[in-house]
């Protein structure tokens, strides 16, 4: 038998297999399931912040023709309600709605109205009339809510060795409050589901990240048993953290479905979506870091203030970044929280990092130009292979190779080490760095492969629950099922999003990629191994899937398999690591700058598709851009609305924004992370971003700009005229 | 969205008899369409202009040339004749939204596109343009992107439009027909209003009258022009300040000079002052600067658009000097 090279194993930079759907528009998103008989659903948002309904007129939108029915507290199914105050939010949690006529942020859904067509529900939306009595004391300004911050009952307050020492040993010390806005996720695709009940079970075609945890938030919510619920969320338009849990909308259309007995679809507007989805929250991060003259790290302090809901609690990790990426031996992390009037917020893209990473990366440059040290070196210098928060070895760390190589490939040597001297016009041209980690969590996952004999050929369907969020799982998976199978890429299919299928966990966390891809490899070994097994074959002997069902006398074979990490796993810390340069040119006259290059070099174990790879990276990184040119959802003081409510006042990067951008993976499989070797790219790319674009603007400028987004208003305001301010 | 009748007019006459009080001409429907979804404008009929034949750019009888009111914002700006002879206006033009807008938008949507100022567009808030009487909401709210000159305490709103601000500094005039069948010109410098006690009424056009053309003045500025425009992002965003900036030069002395600000006043911001005061000056850098401080000094920024003084001067002088330095 000759050998052939399998040009689709994992490795491989195949174009995306579900590709000519999307382009065809042929992959079903949640709305666009033709479910028979299906009417339309349309949320009513709260018009205050704080305070109680007191009456309600639905009389004018109940006359209009093709209103089914207008749903409010008054007439909705009673939900389970939350067992405490204020639980944290998971990404199983229950979503009860319209439940009473407490008012608790501004936009929160206070009806439904469900007509035959779209526009007739949009219409009588308006028509329905609430009148409120409004609370004087709703918190919806951070700054002047700070009194009423609490520390939150979870362990993730944090210290080693001794602060106060740390800081006394320090020959520097800086001590700076970094600021962030409230950002959304904002994905492509709207969030929407269509609802159906039929003999008493539910279907819900959803755009969710984790399939298994919308099924246990419905079934949780409406008290039925899991069996009766299903959820279909085969393509999903992007999430970033805003599908990980199952929002109010879900619910709201499978209590209609149940009322009007027919399918209810239910899509959350654009404006919808700052309100009524989830939202990275501001947060104020101080830092405190103290350094001997040669550049060694003697103390670090990361305190967080965010703010969650009133009715729900979710704490961003911020500080989690410090107490791993340097070797300091005296180490502090705390948290607070203000319950504000404002929706629960929840995990963004890189949840802690990409926000932590913008306050310590800018700490550590500050630290830098204090020492009058080069920046990379810095970092190099305080590099650590043991992760001294888990005291335990990282299980890979290439992070001085990453800031090493991406300096080389960046010309980090024509630096220039003092602000403003390098001009060109009315340019000013400064260069950054940053460094990157994020943790890569692996997580039980199950598959199934069916396998099937034509003509000699096998042609294998594998089957999971998992998503495809846009990021390439559909690609992966094939490519994977096409490597253990040693059966070209064409031959597979792969079928995903669908309740009914075996459980993963879902895509979130950067955990998507190494946990699908180690449970097909598992359902494909199980296939190979029960069959050999059968004919008493030797596992390592080779022979072709195809003569395995032959000699099994088989056309057809299933199989199931799972993966989870190891007895070894649990011994390591498993991060990736990156490093990120950039060079910005900022106009001094009007405050606009151009981000010109990033140069960004990760490793983060074996990457199983360059294209899709490079695609995440990429998109991470014009994420990351977007934190510092202009992302920012802005609450009006007065009223506690967003004033920003459409992608006409959020604003994310254009291409004209965006730079030339390298992106350079090291060669590396992490075999203790699973048994491929993958670690997460998904949100590797978003983190530090920000730090690497501010240090750069620093050093084009001599202005240190501690509040995303900077725009141009920021920088006239800081002068950018003349002068270091350091 | 409300129910509204459509109305597609052939010719003028249909399009002025059709139009009510309540009735809207829809053309691109950039704008227009959008503030329907939003329930901000309720017309309950729409008169489409989009047939009749005001798409041609014609010559006038200031030795200029005229737009027609229904051609779009790309054909206009990428208009042989309109990119040799009026470069500034095609700058500002080619700056707004982003392709796809530019190709619906018409030239008489775009003088009367409306405020971009949140509280307009959200109904539950307060805000005297979209229902008089009601308040300012960004008077005492998020006011950084608002006016700086001219404002009242009706209204701090903006135009958003960045056509306008090149007309501004060009000069037109604009020409409509009235419901009766006759039609009158007026100043484009009188065509946009301050908001004082009236801030729904944007401009001066009354209801019904029909936008046909805009009357450029004759070409001036076709050697010495600069449009700049500061944003959050490097392209499809609206102004935070923006200068159209036209000189005519004549043995190395400034013999004309057109000059007008966005982003800081109700209507196109002119600076007639600055314009005379350059007049007959030599170009350089601290005449430019004299300019800027003449053109802002009776700014009165609120807390929160401070920045628009500082910025609106260096936005005059560096889009001065871009125009003066542009090689002919
Ligand atoms: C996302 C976005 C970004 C944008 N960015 C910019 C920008 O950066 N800079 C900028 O300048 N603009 C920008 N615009 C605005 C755009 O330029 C305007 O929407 C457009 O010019 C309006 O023209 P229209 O033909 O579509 O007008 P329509 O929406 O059809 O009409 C607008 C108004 O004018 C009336 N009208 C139209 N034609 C006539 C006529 N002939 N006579 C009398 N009344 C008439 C209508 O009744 C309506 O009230 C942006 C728009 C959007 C949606
Ligand atoms: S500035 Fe004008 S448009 Fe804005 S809220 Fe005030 S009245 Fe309304």
């Amino acid at each position: 038998m000759t050998k052939t090279i399998n040009a689709s194993g994992v490795g491989n930079a195949i174009d995306r297999v579900e590709g000519h759907l999307k382009v065809m528009g042929k992959a079903k998103y949640a709305s666009e399931f033709p479910v028979e008989n299906k009417v339309y659903g349309q949320g009513i948002n709260s018009t205050i912040a704080k305070g109680e309904i007191i009456s309600i007129d639905t009389s004018e939108a109940e006359k209009l023709e093709g209103v089914l029915k207008v749903i409010t507290y008054k007439n909705a199914e009673k939900l389970k309600a939350f067992d405490e105050e204020r639980p944290e939010l998971a990404t199983d949690s229950i979503a009860p709605v319209l439940q009473s006529n407490k008012v608790h942020y501004y936009g929160e859904y206070v009806g439904l109205v469900v007509a035959e067509t779209f526009e007739q529900a949009q219409y009588a939306a308006r028509l329905v009339k609430f009148e409120y009595k409004k609370d004087s004391d709703a918190l919806i300004d951070f700054e002047k809510s700070k009194s009423k911050a609490y520390t939150p009952d979870n362990d993730s307050n944090y210290s080693r060795g001794n602060m106060k020492l740390g800081l006394s040993e320090a020959d520097m010390v800086v001590e700076q409050t970094y600021n962030t806005p409230i950002e959304h996720h904002h994905p492509m695709e709207l969030h929407a589901v269509i609802a159906a009940w039929d003999n008493g079970k539910v279907t819900a075609y959803a755009s969710q990240q984790i399939v298994e945890d919308a099924k246990i938030a419905i079934s949780g919510t409406f008290q039925i048993p899991k069996e009766d619920v299903r959820v279909i969320s085969a393509f999903v338009g992007g999430g970033f953290g805003s599908k990980l849990n199952l929002d109010r909308h879900v619910i709201m259309a499978v209590m209609a479905s149940k009322m009007v007995g027919r399918p209810v679809q239910v899509t959350v507007t654009r404006t919808q979506m700052f309100t009524n989805t989830n939202m990275r929250q501001q947060n104020e991060q101080k830092m405190r870091v103290g350094a001997k003259k040669d550049g060694t790290l003697t103390a670090l302090s990361h305190e967080t203030l965010s703010h969650t809901s009133i009715t729900q609690e979710y704490q961003e990790p911020c500080g989690m970044v410090s107490k791993m990426l340097y070797n300091v031996p005296n180490n502090e992390v705390t948290y607070k929280l203000i319950p504000m009037n404002l929706q629960t917020p929840f995990a963004m893209r890189a949840p802690g990092e990409a926000t932590g990473s913008f306050a310590l990366e800018s700490a550590m440059d500050e630290m830098a130009w204090k020492l009058k040290m080069d920046p990379l070196e810095f970092r190099i210098k305080n590099d650590t292979q043991t992760d001294l928060h888990e005291n335990r070895p990282f299980s890979s760390r290439l992070l001085v190779e990453c800031l090493r190589i991406g300096a080389d490939k960046f010309g980090w040597k024509d630096r220039k080490a003092e602000p403003r001297t390098n001009k060109k016009g009315n340019w000013l041209i400064g260069y950054g760095v940053s460094a990157a980690s994020r943790e890569a969590p692996y997580q039980k996952t199950h598959a199934k492969v069916i396998l099937e004999l034509e003509e000699d050929k096998i042609f294998a369907t594998i089957q999971m629950d998992a998503t495809d969020i846009g990021t390439g799982s559909y690609t992966i998976i094939a490519q994977t099922a096409s490597e253990y199978l040693k059966i070209p890429v064409e031959q597979v299919t792969v079928e995903l999003g669908d309740s009914d299928f075996p459980i993963t966990p879902g895509s979130g966390g950067s955990w998507g990629a190494a946990s699908y891809c180690n449970g097909a490899r598992a359902a494909c070994e199980n296939a190979i191994n029960t069959l050999k097994n059968n004919r008493n074959i030797k596992g390592d002997e080779e022979v072709t899937v195809s003569e395995l069902l032959k000699q099994n006398q088989l056309t057809k074979f299933e199989a199931e398999g799972m993966a989870e990490p190891s007895a070894e796993f649990k011994k390591y810390s498993i991060f990736s690591f990156g490093a990120n340069f950039s060079e910005v040119w900022v106009d001094k006259d009007t405050g606009m700058y151009r981000i010109k290059r990033m140069v960004n070099v990760g490793s983060a174990g074996k990457i199983l598709n360059p294209k899709t790879a490079y695609g995440q990276i990429i998109g991470g990184l014009t994420m990351g851009a977007g934190m510092v040119i202009a992302e920012q959802s802005r609450v009006e003081p007065n009223f506690g609305n967003f004033i920003t409510r459409s992608f006409a006042d959020y604003h994310v990067p254009v291409n004209l924004d965006m730079a030339n951008i390298d992106v350079i993976f090291l060669p590396e499989e992490d075999k203790i992370a699973n048994k491929m070797g993958i670690k997460g790219i998904g949100e590797l790319g978003i983190t530090s971003v920000a730090a690497s674009i501010s240090n750069a603007i620093f050093n084009a400028t001599g202005k240190r700009m501690r509040s995303l987004p900077i725009t141009p208003e920021k920088l006239i305001e800081a002068g950018l005229e003349e002068g270091v301010t350091a | 969205m409300r129910p509204f009748t459509y109305t597609s007019a052939t010719n003028k006459e249909q399009a002025l008899k059709a139009s009510t009080k309540t009735s809207h001409y829809l053309a691109g429907g950039t704008n227009l369409v959008d503030l329907m979804k939003e329930d901000v404008e309720r017309p309950d009929q729409l008169i489409d202009v989009n047939k009749l034949d005001y798409k041609k750019i014609t010559s006038n009888e200031k030795g200029g040339l005229s737009l027609g009111a229904m051609l779009s914002n790309a054909e206009t700006a990428n208009h042989p004749e309109i990119r040799t002879n009026y470069p500034l206006l095609s700058m500002a033009m080619l700056s707004a939204a982003s392709a796809q807008i530019r190709n619906m938008a018409s030239n008489g949507g775009n003088l009367l596109q409306r405020t971009r100022c949140p509280y307009f567009f959200e109904t539950s808030m307060p805000c005297n343009k979209r229902e008089p009487g009601s308040g300012c909401g960004a008077l005492k709210g998020m006011n950084a992107l608002h006016a700086i000159f001219g404002y009242s305490d009706n209204c701090i709103a903006t135009n958003p439009s960045d056509m306008n601000v090149a007309l501004a500094a060009i000069g037109a005039t604009v020409e409509v027909q009235k419901k009766d069948g006759s039609s009158r010109m007026i100043e484009f410098t009188d065509f946009h209003r301050l908001p004082g006690d009236k801030p729904e009424k944007d401009n001066t056009l009354e209801q019904g009258e029909l936008i046909t053309a805009i009357h450029l003045s004759k070409p001036e500025f076709s050697d010495h022009y600069y449009y700049l425009k500061i944003r959050e992002r490097s392209s499809y965003a609206f102004a935070l300040i923006s200068v159209a900036a036209g000189l005519q030069v004549k043995s190395g002395v400034i013999a004309k000079a057109g000059l007008a600000m966005g982003g800081v006043a109700h209507k196109p911001w002119k600076l007639s002052k600055a314009e005379e005061f350059l007049v007959g000056k030599k170009p350089n850098k601290s005449k430019f600067e004299a300019a800027a401080d003449l053109a802002m000094k009776d700014a009165k920024p609120f807390e929160a658009n401070k920045f628009k003084v500082e910025m609106g001067k260096n936005a005059i002088v560096r889009a001065l000097t871009q125009a003066y330095e542009r090689e002919a």
